[in-house]
Protein backbone atom coordinates (compact mmCIF):
# COMPACT_ATOMS: atom_id res chain seq x y z
CA UNK A 1 0.00 0.00 0.00
CA UNK A 2 1.38 3.43 -0.95
CA UNK A 3 1.74 6.00 1.84
CA UNK A 4 3.27 9.48 1.96
CA UNK A 5 4.67 9.32 5.47
CA UNK A 6 8.47 9.10 5.50
CA UNK A 7 9.68 7.49 8.73
CA UNK A 8 12.73 8.95 10.45
CA UNK A 9 14.15 6.23 12.69
CA UNK A 10 16.16 8.56 14.93
CA UNK A 11 13.16 10.78 15.50
CA UNK A 12 11.02 7.75 16.34
CA UNK A 13 13.59 6.65 18.92
CA UNK A 14 13.64 10.18 20.40
CA UNK A 15 9.85 10.34 20.61
CA UNK A 16 9.10 6.87 21.90
CA UNK A 17 12.11 5.64 23.90
CA UNK A 18 10.55 6.72 27.18
CA UNK A 19 7.26 4.95 26.37
CA UNK A 20 8.90 1.69 25.27
CA UNK A 21 11.33 1.66 28.20
CA UNK A 22 8.58 2.44 30.76
CA UNK A 23 6.31 -0.31 29.42
CA UNK A 24 9.13 -2.85 29.59
CA UNK A 25 10.21 -1.65 33.03
CA UNK A 26 6.69 -1.88 34.51
CA UNK A 27 6.14 -5.29 32.96
CA UNK A 28 9.47 -6.84 33.99
CA UNK A 29 10.45 -4.79 37.04
CA UNK A 30 14.07 -5.03 35.90
CA UNK A 31 15.79 -1.91 34.61
CA UNK A 32 18.57 -3.76 32.77
CA UNK A 33 16.16 -6.16 31.10
CA UNK A 34 13.82 -3.26 30.23
CA UNK A 35 16.65 -1.44 28.45
CA UNK A 36 17.58 -4.62 26.56
CA UNK A 37 13.93 -5.07 25.52
CA UNK A 38 13.72 -1.40 24.44
CA UNK A 39 16.83 -1.77 22.26
CA UNK A 40 15.50 -4.97 20.67
CA UNK A 41 12.09 -3.38 20.02
CA UNK A 42 13.63 -0.39 18.22
CA UNK A 43 15.94 -2.60 16.15
CA UNK A 44 12.92 -4.67 15.18
CA UNK A 45 11.15 -1.44 14.22
CA UNK A 46 14.13 -0.58 12.02
CA UNK A 47 13.73 -3.89 10.18
CA UNK A 48 9.96 -3.29 9.74
CA UNK A 49 10.18 0.42 8.96
CA UNK A 50 9.04 -0.08 5.37
CA UNK A 51 5.72 -1.46 6.58
CA UNK A 52 4.97 1.39 8.99
CA UNK A 53 2.38 3.68 7.44
CA UNK A 54 2.08 6.63 9.81
CA UNK A 55 3.33 8.12 13.07
CA UNK A 56 0.27 6.65 14.84
CA UNK A 57 0.97 3.27 13.32
CA UNK A 58 4.58 3.47 14.59
CA UNK A 59 3.38 4.30 18.11
CA UNK A 60 0.80 1.48 18.05
CA UNK A 61 3.39 -0.96 16.66
CA UNK A 62 5.97 -0.02 19.31
CA UNK A 63 3.45 -0.46 22.15
CA UNK A 64 2.32 -3.85 20.86
CA UNK A 65 5.83 -5.16 20.31
CA UNK A 66 7.13 -3.78 23.64
CA UNK A 67 4.31 -5.57 25.51
CA UNK A 68 4.85 -8.76 23.54
CA UNK A 69 8.65 -8.79 24.06
CA UNK A 70 8.18 -8.06 27.77
CA UNK A 71 5.75 -10.99 28.05
CA UNK A 72 8.30 -13.20 26.25
CA UNK A 73 11.02 -12.11 28.68
CA UNK A 74 8.75 -12.91 31.66
CA UNK A 75 7.95 -16.31 30.15
CA UNK A 76 11.67 -17.07 29.69
CA UNK A 77 12.23 -16.09 33.30
CA UNK A 78 9.38 -18.38 34.36
CA UNK A 79 10.95 -21.25 32.42
CA UNK A 80 14.12 -20.65 34.42
CA UNK A 81 11.93 -21.43 37.48
CA UNK A 82 11.56 -17.83 38.57
CA UNK A 83 8.28 -16.33 39.65
CA UNK A 84 6.13 -14.57 37.05
CA UNK A 85 5.29 -11.86 39.55
CA UNK A 86 8.02 -9.29 39.21
CA UNK A 87 10.03 -7.87 42.07
CA UNK A 88 9.90 -4.15 41.53
CA UNK A 89 12.65 -2.78 43.71
CA UNK A 90 12.34 0.91 43.04
CA UNK A 91 15.17 1.90 45.33
CA UNK A 92 17.57 -0.43 43.54
CA UNK A 93 16.35 -0.01 40.01
CA UNK A 94 15.72 3.70 39.54
CA UNK A 95 18.31 6.46 39.92
CA UNK A 96 17.60 8.80 42.83
CA UNK A 97 16.82 11.81 40.64
CA UNK A 98 14.11 9.88 38.77
CA UNK A 99 12.45 8.30 41.78
CA UNK A 100 8.71 8.70 42.42
CA UNK A 101 7.06 9.98 45.52
CA UNK A 102 6.86 7.34 48.27
CA UNK A 103 3.17 6.86 47.42
CA UNK A 104 3.97 6.37 43.73
CA UNK A 105 6.72 3.92 44.58
CA UNK A 106 4.30 1.97 46.76
CA UNK A 107 1.74 1.82 43.96
CA UNK A 108 4.45 0.60 41.57
CA UNK A 109 5.27 -2.21 43.99
CA UNK A 110 1.60 -3.15 44.32
CA UNK A 111 1.25 -3.16 40.52
CA UNK A 112 4.30 -5.42 40.22
CA UNK A 113 2.63 -7.97 42.50
CA UNK A 114 -0.40 -8.34 40.19
CA UNK A 115 -0.67 -11.26 37.73
CA UNK A 116 0.89 -10.45 34.35
CA UNK A 117 -2.30 -10.04 32.23
CA UNK A 118 -3.86 -7.64 34.77
CA UNK A 119 -0.60 -5.73 35.08
CA UNK A 120 -0.37 -5.39 31.29
CA UNK A 121 -3.92 -4.05 31.03
CA UNK A 122 -3.43 -1.57 33.90
CA UNK A 123 -0.09 -0.31 32.58
CA UNK A 124 -1.60 0.42 29.18
CA UNK A 125 -4.67 2.01 30.80
CA UNK A 126 -2.90 4.30 33.27
CA UNK A 127 0.53 4.85 31.76
CA UNK A 128 -0.58 5.15 28.14
CA UNK A 129 -4.16 6.33 28.83
CA UNK A 130 -5.58 3.81 26.32
CA UNK A 131 -9.23 2.80 26.09
CA UNK A 132 -10.14 -0.87 26.67
CA UNK A 133 -10.60 -1.24 22.88
CA UNK A 134 -7.11 0.11 22.21
CA UNK A 135 -5.67 -2.15 24.93
CA UNK A 136 -7.39 -5.15 23.33
CA UNK A 137 -5.75 -4.21 20.00
CA UNK A 138 -2.33 -3.72 21.59
CA UNK A 139 -2.45 -7.01 23.48
CA UNK A 140 -4.23 -8.86 20.67
CA UNK A 141 -6.78 -10.07 23.23
CA UNK A 142 -10.60 -10.14 23.21
CA UNK A 143 -12.20 -6.95 24.51
CA UNK A 144 -14.20 -8.83 27.17
CA UNK A 145 -11.00 -10.39 28.52
CA UNK A 146 -9.28 -7.00 28.67
CA UNK A 147 -12.25 -5.44 30.47
CA UNK A 148 -12.22 -8.27 32.97
CA UNK A 149 -8.46 -7.89 33.55
CA UNK A 150 -8.90 -4.14 34.03
CA UNK A 151 -11.76 -4.58 36.49
CA UNK A 152 -10.12 -7.33 38.50
CA UNK A 153 -6.72 -5.67 38.45
CA UNK A 154 -8.08 -2.33 39.55
CA UNK A 155 -10.15 -3.94 42.30
CA UNK A 156 -7.18 -5.93 43.56
CA UNK A 157 -4.90 -2.92 43.43
CA UNK A 158 -7.47 -0.77 45.22
CA UNK A 159 -7.98 -3.38 47.94
CA UNK A 160 -4.25 -3.86 48.45
CA UNK A 161 -3.63 -0.14 48.38
CA UNK A 162 -6.37 0.43 50.98
CA UNK A 163 -4.70 -1.84 53.53
CA UNK A 164 -1.10 -1.40 52.52
CA UNK A 165 -1.10 2.37 52.20
CA UNK A 166 -2.97 2.87 55.48
CA UNK A 167 -0.26 0.87 57.23
CA UNK A 168 2.34 2.78 55.28
CA UNK A 169 0.88 6.19 56.20
CA UNK A 170 0.66 5.10 59.84
CA UNK A 171 4.28 4.00 59.70
CA UNK A 172 5.56 7.25 58.19
CA UNK B 1 -21.35 -6.26 49.02
CA UNK B 2 -19.38 -3.11 49.62
CA UNK B 3 -19.44 -0.47 46.86
CA UNK B 4 -16.69 2.07 46.29
CA UNK B 5 -18.05 5.59 45.97
CA UNK B 6 -17.45 6.69 42.34
CA UNK B 7 -15.62 9.78 43.49
CA UNK B 8 -13.11 7.78 45.53
CA UNK B 9 -12.52 5.44 42.62
CA UNK B 10 -11.92 8.37 40.27
CA UNK B 11 -9.48 9.82 42.76
CA UNK B 12 -7.70 6.47 42.95
CA UNK B 13 -7.51 6.29 39.15
CA UNK B 14 -5.99 9.78 39.10
CA UNK B 15 -3.40 8.60 41.64
CA UNK B 16 -2.59 5.70 39.34
CA UNK B 17 -2.24 7.97 36.29
CA UNK B 18 0.18 10.11 38.28
CA UNK B 19 2.14 7.17 39.71
CA UNK B 20 2.34 5.34 36.39
CA UNK B 21 3.46 8.23 34.23
CA UNK B 22 6.26 7.39 31.81
CA UNK B 23 9.76 7.04 33.20
CA UNK B 24 12.57 8.81 31.36
CA UNK B 25 14.65 6.42 29.27
CA UNK B 26 18.13 5.67 30.67
CA UNK B 27 20.78 8.13 29.50
CA UNK B 28 22.50 6.91 26.34
CA UNK B 29 19.75 4.49 25.33
CA UNK B 30 19.37 6.16 21.94
CA UNK B 31 23.15 6.14 21.37
CA UNK B 32 23.30 2.42 22.15
CA UNK B 33 20.37 1.70 19.82
CA UNK B 34 21.99 3.68 16.99
CA UNK B 35 25.33 1.89 17.58
CA UNK B 36 23.65 -1.52 17.43
CA UNK B 37 21.77 -0.42 14.31
CA UNK B 38 25.04 0.35 12.50
CA UNK B 39 26.61 -3.00 13.40
CA UNK B 40 26.02 -5.81 10.91
CA UNK B 41 23.63 -8.39 12.20
CA UNK B 42 26.09 -11.16 13.03
CA UNK B 43 23.37 -13.23 14.61
CA UNK B 44 21.50 -13.36 11.30
CA UNK B 45 24.67 -14.29 9.40
CA UNK B 46 25.58 -16.90 12.01
CA UNK B 47 22.17 -18.54 11.61
CA UNK B 48 22.65 -18.63 7.82
CA UNK B 49 26.10 -20.23 8.17
CA UNK B 50 24.77 -22.71 10.70
CA UNK B 51 21.98 -23.72 8.31
CA UNK B 52 24.44 -24.05 5.43
CA UNK B 53 26.81 -26.17 7.53
CA UNK B 54 23.94 -28.37 8.70
CA UNK B 55 22.75 -28.83 5.09
CA UNK B 56 26.27 -29.76 3.94
CA UNK B 57 26.68 -32.22 6.81
CA UNK B 58 23.32 -33.81 5.99
CA UNK B 59 24.22 -34.05 2.29
CA UNK B 60 27.57 -35.65 3.18
CA UNK B 61 25.88 -38.22 5.44
CA UNK B 62 23.29 -39.08 2.76
CA UNK B 63 25.97 -39.38 0.03
CA UNK B 64 28.09 -41.55 2.33
CA UNK B 65 25.13 -43.81 3.06
CA UNK B 66 24.34 -44.17 -0.66
CA UNK B 67 27.98 -45.00 -1.47
CA UNK B 68 28.17 -47.53 1.36
CA UNK B 69 24.97 -49.21 0.14
CA UNK B 70 26.31 -49.40 -3.43
CA UNK B 71 29.62 -50.91 -2.24
CA UNK B 72 27.77 -53.40 -0.03
CA UNK B 73 25.61 -54.54 -2.97
CA UNK B 74 28.74 -54.92 -5.13
CA UNK B 75 30.44 -56.97 -2.38
CA UNK B 76 27.40 -59.22 -1.99
CA UNK B 77 27.20 -59.69 -5.79
CA UNK B 78 30.89 -60.63 -5.96
CA UNK B 79 30.47 -63.11 -3.07
CA UNK B 80 27.49 -64.71 -4.83
CA UNK B 81 29.51 -64.96 -8.09
CA UNK B 82 32.38 -66.63 -6.24
CA UNK B 83 29.95 -69.10 -4.64
CA UNK B 84 28.49 -70.01 -8.05
CA UNK B 85 32.01 -70.47 -9.52
CA UNK B 86 33.03 -72.67 -6.58
CA UNK B 87 29.89 -74.78 -7.03
CA UNK B 88 30.61 -75.12 -10.75
CA UNK B 89 34.22 -76.15 -10.01
CA UNK B 90 33.04 -78.77 -7.52
CA UNK B 91 30.44 -80.12 -9.98
CA UNK B 92 32.98 -80.21 -12.81
CA UNK B 93 35.47 -82.01 -10.58
CA UNK B 94 32.80 -84.56 -9.56
CA UNK B 95 31.78 -85.19 -13.19
CA UNK B 96 35.44 -85.67 -14.28
CA UNK B 97 35.95 -88.15 -11.47
CA UNK B 98 32.79 -90.01 -12.47
CA UNK B 99 33.95 -90.07 -16.12
CA UNK B 100 37.30 -91.51 -15.14
CA UNK B 101 35.63 -94.20 -13.02
CA UNK B 102 33.25 -95.11 -15.87
CA UNK B 103 36.15 -95.30 -18.36
CA UNK B 104 38.09 -97.54 -15.95
CA UNK B 105 35.04 -99.73 -15.50
CA UNK B 106 34.59 -100.01 -19.30
CA UNK B 107 38.24 -100.98 -19.78
CA UNK B 108 37.94 -103.64 -17.05
CA UNK B 109 34.81 -105.17 -18.60
CA UNK B 110 36.44 -105.31 -22.10
CA UNK B 111 39.47 -107.13 -20.74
Amino acid sequence: MAHDWQPDFEQLVDEHQSMVFSLALRMTGDRGLAEEIAQDVFLELDRHLGRIESAQHACFWLRRVAMSRSADALRRRKVRRMDQWVEFDEAQSIPAEERHSPLGARLEQLLAALPEPQRAALVLRYQEDLTPEEIADALEAPLATVKSHLQRGLKLLRARAATDLKEYVRGV
Amino acid sequence: MEFEPAEEMEEFEQELRHAFRRQPAPPGLKTRIMARRRKPDWRGHAVLWQRLAASLALAAVLAGAALWRQREEQRKGEAARQQVLTALRITSHALNQMNRQLAAHDRASQE
